[in-house]
């Protein structure tokens, strides 16, 4: 059997990203840069939602390990520890590591408990934000966080921070990919069916830890894209609802290709963009695109375009 | 030398009795039938054994090693392989994926008898099809050669003839022919009665969760009691 | 002494509170096998639903709470009926459904109440002094309805027909479905039982508390942790835990401030996972 390393989705998404890459030749639109960083943001912690839904789990805890990776950039950025490849490594090692345990133990379990656990640590973040003010500065954040450094050179402006949040975005794209397509075997018998997969003797909750420790660096890639964008971390930025409109972007994106959370992710933030200010809204949005999805399009958009592709070409 | 054997085990969901006080010793090689009406405990016998449900009392030892309430993955992984009673493949991939997922899952490499099956099934020229499109009796089919590509030392088989036509049904018998040729052991449960009997050496009866007999199946066939609780209920439903 | 005894009221107060959530989400797991993410959405519905007989139809609170607790049966029912029943053996897209459901309605409070909290106070005031122990008299009446509900309910699952045809269907679809019993029936019912709680627990305690478009993630949250201590699925399991992670609560806020309780709270069930992860009360945790 022929095995690759990159899927053609993969391929197609990476693609896809690195046009970020060109955008501020066209443009240099403050608007444009701020929704496209949010894009980008978005798509990495996306696909943290996405590998674990791979696995018929939805998972809460994306805002949980952004929080880590995020508040590690930024206690680093106190100590002017700010080089791009240092800190990419530790946000994303970091929530890895704090998510070894956890799933160990949460996933031997039904994967209800998945859900359930991760929607309540996704609660708990927040007070452990408030309730640890020394380190991570309470309900104040930590402000002015210096931008990143790449070989040496401040990535200061608007354009450089948009390149780095899309570089992150094809790491994190690249990362997903290799992960998903390695195991694509195991992750598909899971999905498809845990109990005969387990039964033929495959170690099912060990590829659903090894999928949970990979989600959890990426969504630590995540935070670091958003502390990087703000300059600033802040509780709020990780609050327990954001987890709501990253499992929406999946889902409305379509869990059938990587695809799915970046092409979802993409008409999302900007259909919650054209909401304004009343950006609150777009929740309500998710939740008539999320029944809908789950009711009359299982596929998603992604995956209702390829079935109207396919209808056309047969 | 692997052996499964079962002592004294039972089962309960709640308040209700499953089974209880099931012992029996399938020696390595071996070829076991276990029959019984609708509701005895069969199918919950093999998901207890094979780790699927947790037992409520009592002991399983495989090649006396104590794997009782070990979960189904880690059971597999010892040498204990299990089919299911409805057709159990991964239904959206083809034929060949589907043996090479329980190959690689399995962990034992391909076993010997594999290909011959796959010719003898028809399954050979469909490597390439989805499973889901194969007919209902290939599918059940491939469901027990899945199991078999685990490469095990004793298998479960839960009603490998059910929702098989007639005409279908001795391909179980080669099936467990070439099973038995590998050097592994079987304990099949099952509803066909022509079959048990011109397969088993020996059999267990199960009622209501109780081991009834255990014996040649022309000397347990006879016993009155043995009639009364199963024979009547299969005429009944023919 | 005062301050234990007030800590200890305070928690049996919440902790019934806790039991009508977290009975109904049991109820609606175990029964449906849904884990229902619009529990919150309910509860936070009974509360808006509550308020607004009271300001605008200028209804007498508890009529109004009865209002609330039929209106949001009624919206269970339909939900089940219609959309969740369809889907009712695929566990993740009930649970998206559910979510779905709750982003909606919350979406819809908001768009029609505003973000800001409502103006909703309990009609009865004042407080109870037993000896040096200060009561105020809506807790006590809260708490004596909360246990009315609990026993009524306790009554209808374990002494009538009805009941038990639900237990069963909890315990085994399978063989439940064999014997006869009619899920297309029982399992909006079921549901809508399940909602009814969370709103009659809304509007009952939102007046104490608070009432805006957020209540609804922390009540979710609570019933989370609840049924995670007790057992998924198991209702003796989860009114257990609900007085248990009510008391914890009240005194944890008592004796140390701040959210230290909540985290100490979700450590604890943590460690319950490891070495018990079948809960307090409940049974088979394993697969899929």
């Amino acid at each position: 059997m022929r095995r690759n390393l990159l899927g053609w989705a993969d391929l197609i998404a990476l693609l896809v990203l690195a046009a970020g890459f060109f955008v501020p030749m066209l443009t240099h639109s403050v608007l444009v840069y701020s929704i496209l960083n949010q894009v980008f943001t978005g798509v990495i912690a996306a696909e943290s939602v996405w590998i674990m839904l791979r696995m018929n789990l939805l998972s809460f805890a994306t805002p949980t390990f952004m929080a880590i990776g995020g508040y590690t950039v930024a206690i680093a950025g106190e100590y002017n520890v700010t080089d791009a490849f240092l800190m990419t490594a530790a946000s994303f090692i970091l929530p890895a590591l704090v998510a070894i345990p956890l799933g160990a133990l949460v996933l031997r379990l039904r994967g209800t408990y998945f859900v359930l656990v991760t929607f309540v640590l996704s609660q708990i973040m927040q007070l452990v934000l408030f309730e640890t003010p020394s380190l991570t500065g309470g309900s104040n954040g930590i402000a002015g966080v210096p931008p990143v450094t790449l070989f040496g050179t401040e990535m200061g402006t608007n354009r450089q921070v948009l390149e780095f949040a899309c570089g992150l975005a094809m790491l994190a794209t690249l990362i997903t990919g290799l992960l998903t397509r390695w195991f694509r075997q195991h992750f598909a018998a899971i999905e498809e069916n845990e109990i005969l997969a387990e039964s033929l003797g495959l170690v099912v909750w060990r590829y659903k830890a090894m999928g949970f420790v990979v989600a959890a660096g990426i969504s630590g890639l995540a935070g670091y894209s958003l502390v990087n964008m703000l300059l600033t971390a802040h509780p709020s930025s990780f609050d327990s609802g954001t987890a709501v409109d990253f499992i929406a972007y999946t889902i409305i994106g379509g869990r059938v290709s990587i695809l799915g959370p970046v092409l979802g992710t993409g008409a999302l933030v900007y259909a919650t963009n054209l909401f304004g200010t009343h950006g609150q809204y777009a929740q309500g949005l998710y939740g008539v695109l999320i029944l809908v999805v789950v009711l009359v399009a299982r596929g998603g958009i992604v995956g209702t375009v390829a079935a109207l592709w396919r209808r056309r070409t047969s | 030398m692997t052996e499964l054997r079962v002592e004294s085990l039972a089962k309960r969901f709640g308040g209700l009795r499953v089974f209880q006080d099931i012992s029996f010793i399938l020696p390595q090689g071996g070829l076991l039938g276990v029959i019984g009406p609708n509701g005895a405990g069969k199918t919950t016998l093999i998901n207890v054994i094979s780790g699927r449900q947790p037992a409520s009392a009592g002991r399983v030892f495989l090649g006396g090693r104590d794997i009782t309430n070990k979960p189904a993955h880690a059971v597999s992984r010892l040498g204990l392989a299990r089919s299911f009673q409805q057709t159990n493949t991964f239904k959206t991939v083809p034929v060949g994926e589907n043996i090479a997922r329980a190959i690689r899952f399995g962990g034992r490499g391909t076993p010997a008898g594999l290909d011959r099956m796959l010719d003898e099934f028809g399954l050979t020229p469909r490597l390439t099809e989805i499973s889901d499109k194969l007919p209902y009796g290939l599918q059940k089919m491939l469901g027990l050669v899945m199991a078999f590509a685990t490469g095990p030392a004793i298998l479960l088989l839960d009603e490998p003839a059910a929702g098989l036509e007639r005409a279908e049904r001795h391909n179980v018998d080669t099936f467990v022919d070439i099973v038995r040729q590998a050097g592994a052991s079987v304990l099949i449960v099952e509803h066909d009665m022509d079959l048990i009997r011109r397969m088993c050496p020996r059999i267990l009866v199960l009622d209501a969760g109780v081991l009834l007999a255990d014996g040649s199946p022309a000397e347990v066939l006879a016993r009155p009691d043995v009639i009364a609780a199963y024979l009547g209920e299969t005429e009944d439903a023919a | 002494m005062a301050e234990f005894s007030q800590a200890a009221i305070i928690g049996v107060s919440l902790g019934a509170q806790y039991a009508l959530l977290a009975l109904g989400f049991t109820l609606i797991f175990g029964i449906l096998g849904v884990v229902n993410f619009a529990h919150g959405g309910f509860y936070m519905l009974g509360g808006y639903v509550a308020y607004s007989c009271v300001a605008y139809a200028g209804l007498p609170y508890p009529l109004a709470v009865l209002v609330a607790v039929i209106a949001t049966g009624a919206l269970g029912w339909i939900f089940e009926l219609y959309l969740l029943e369809r889907m009712v053996d695929d566990h993740l897209a009930t649970l998206m459904l559910t979510l779905g459901l709750y982003l909606v309605m919350s979406t819809g409070l908001l768009t029609i109440f505003g973000p800001l909290s409502m103006e909703f106070a309990f009609p009865v005031k004042g407080a109870m002094h037993l000896g040096p122990i200060y009561v105020p008299r809506e807790n006590l009446i809260v708490l004596a309805i909360c246990l009315t509900t609990i026993a009524a309910l306790w009554l209808v699952l374990y002494r009538t027909d009805l009941g038990r045809g639900l237990r069963a269907l909890a315990d085994d679809r399978a063989i439940a479905m064999a014997q006869g019993l009619r899920p297309k029936l029982l399992f909006p019912l079921a549901f809508a039982i399940a909602t009814a709680l969370a709103g009659l627990t809304g509007a009952l305690v939102t007046p104490i508390l608070s009432l805006s478009p957020g209540v609804g993630d922390p009540v979710l949250a609570t019933s989370f942790l609840t049924v995670i201590l007790g057992g998924l699925g198991s209702l003796e399991g989860a009114a257990l835990a609900a007085f248990v992670v009510g008391v914890v609560e009240a005194f944890s806020s008592v004796y140390f401030g701040g959210s230290i309780g909540a985290l100490v709270l979700f450590v604890l069930v943590l460690l319950l996972l490891v070495f018990r992860p079948t809960g307090l009360l409940g049974r088979t945790v394993r697969g899929a």
